[in-house]
């Protein structure tokens, strides 16, 4: 390993959070190309028989233990918390996620409920947080390191374009028809009534 | 996206004499009434709907649904037959509504679709473990002042506050037994007491206990009290010899 790898390994690994490039930069005085070939010989030297794996996350650089040795890992220390999220609460991380810094009430705008308790729920988990902003206005919410570590994104934004999930057209079609349908049927039951 | 799925009965297309198209166009015509509920050759429609071609289609979800949507319009044509009035016109706002709901749908569909990736995401992100920082080790707060400072401010956080004083609340007591005891005196010497007399020197607190004690020894029967005029003096006569 060249003196550079050897010097960035040491600071993966004794760093608390992922390590961004721009660190590295400042800490070895080393340019980013430099330090991409750096951390290219550390992933070698990781490579799938040991415990750890180099791996770019929320931001930044990380040594991470592999998934298979989890449940060891967990004797030693608490696993961390499940996150158990409702159907309404993922889909509102999915809507902070994509627009980015969003304030309460577009989330609410589009969710079309009150996202109030939601909202609360993952802050609590710090899953998401607020935007430090120095004018006023509405607060926006944006997603956490946490976040992008527990869902094993390489950084905000890491995710598939959401016109991947746009529905098609006859999808479209398919959803406008089961409102009509709901509609008639609303029609005749009201008739019983 | 099986919530859809169970509609794709509905986009089938049916064939009957008086249309043919889309199940779900039919619907839309139905209830703007473009098409003639009476008219609708509703035994051809099922026959169509659930022709041997169509079957092998549909899941429980859709069947179910069709089903229902089926006697839904039995039931309005129905009552058509028997002579209960059509609404007259398809109501706008209604349609409006419905339109804007499509559409608010549709703009939220692809989050959903996106919870349902993260929720993979998640599960699939699950194995690896992070570093941390164990509690109660965290970096210590620089000091940039003064530590003497430092420490006066602190001792000022851990001295005790003082005790609450009481003073400003007066507080006084004169015990009823202290009262009935003079009282008494009073009677044993002299049988009959003016009250006015007894309280002359008195606080309105003293003087109301007095008469307090007064009315204490009348319902013991050791004396009597005798007023001849409202709001004059009260006379107190002791009952014992």
């Amino acid at each position: 390993m060249t003196g550079l790898a050897r010097t960035i390994e040491a600071l993966l690994f004794i760093a608390p959070e992922p390590l961004e490039v721009t660190t590295i930069e400042d800490i070895t005085g080393e340019p980013a190309s430099e330090i991409a070939v750096a951390l290219g010989e550390i992933r070698e030297r990781h490579a799938d028989d040991t415990g750890l794996e180099l791996a770019e996350i929320a931001g930044g650089w990380a040594l991470r233990t592999r998934a298979d040795l989890a449940p060891a890992c967990d004797r030693l220390r608490a696993r961390p918390r499940e996150d158990r999220l409702s159907p309404a609460a993922m889909e509102t991380l999915a809507v902070v996620a994509y627009l980015e810094p969003v304030t309460r009430r577009e989330i609410g705008r589009l969710r079309g409920v009150d996202v109030d308790s939601t909202v609360s729920s993952l802050l609590d988990r710090g899953l998401i947080e607020e935007v430090e902003s120095p004018g006023p206005g509405p607060t926006t919410f944006r997603t956490t390191t946490l976040f992008l570590e527990r869902f094993g994104l390489a950084r905000r934004g890491d995710l598939p374009s959401l016109e991947r999930f746009e529905l098609t057209g006859p999808e479209a079609q398919a959803l406008r028809a089961r409102l009509q349908q709901a509609e008639l049927i609303a029609e005749a039951e009201t008739g019983d009534g | 996206m099986p919530a859809l799925d169970a509609s794709a009965a509905l986009t089938q297309e049916v064939e009957i004499d008086l249309f043919q198209g889309p199940f779900d166009l039919l619907l839309t015509l139905l209830l703007r009434d473009e098409v003639d509920m009476l008219e609708l050759p509703l035994a051809d429609l099922i026959e169509e709907s659930i022709t041997p071609g169509h079957e092998e289609r549909w899941d429980l979800d859709a069947a179910s649904q069709l089903v229902l949507l089926l006697a839904a319009i039995a039931d309005l044509k129905g009552r058509r037959m028997l002579g209960e009035d059509a609404e007259d016109e398809p109501d706008v706002d209604a349609l409006a509504m419905r339109d804007a709901l499509v559409a608010r749908l549709v703009a939220y569909a692809p989050f959903q679709r996106a919870a349902l990736w993260m929720a993979d995401r998640l599960r699939a992100a699950q194995g690896p473990r992070y570093r941390r920082v164990p509690p109660g080790t965290a970096a210590p707060v620089p000091v940039q002042d003064d530590p003497a400072r430092l420490r006066a401010a602190m001792e000022k956080m851990v001295e005790a506050p003082p005790a609450p004083s009481l003073d400003h609340m007066g507080v006084q007591r004169r015990p009823l037994p202290e009262l009935l005891g003079r009282l008494r005196e009073s009677l044993a010497r002299l049988r009959e007491v003016s009250f006015e007399q007894m309280v002359s020197d008195c606080d309105r607190l003293e003087e109301a206990l007095t008469l307090l004690a007064a009315l204490e020894l009348v319902r013991r029967g050791e004396a009597e009290l005798r007023q001849d005029v409202p709001f004059g003096d009260i006379l107190i006569t002791g009952t014992r010899a």
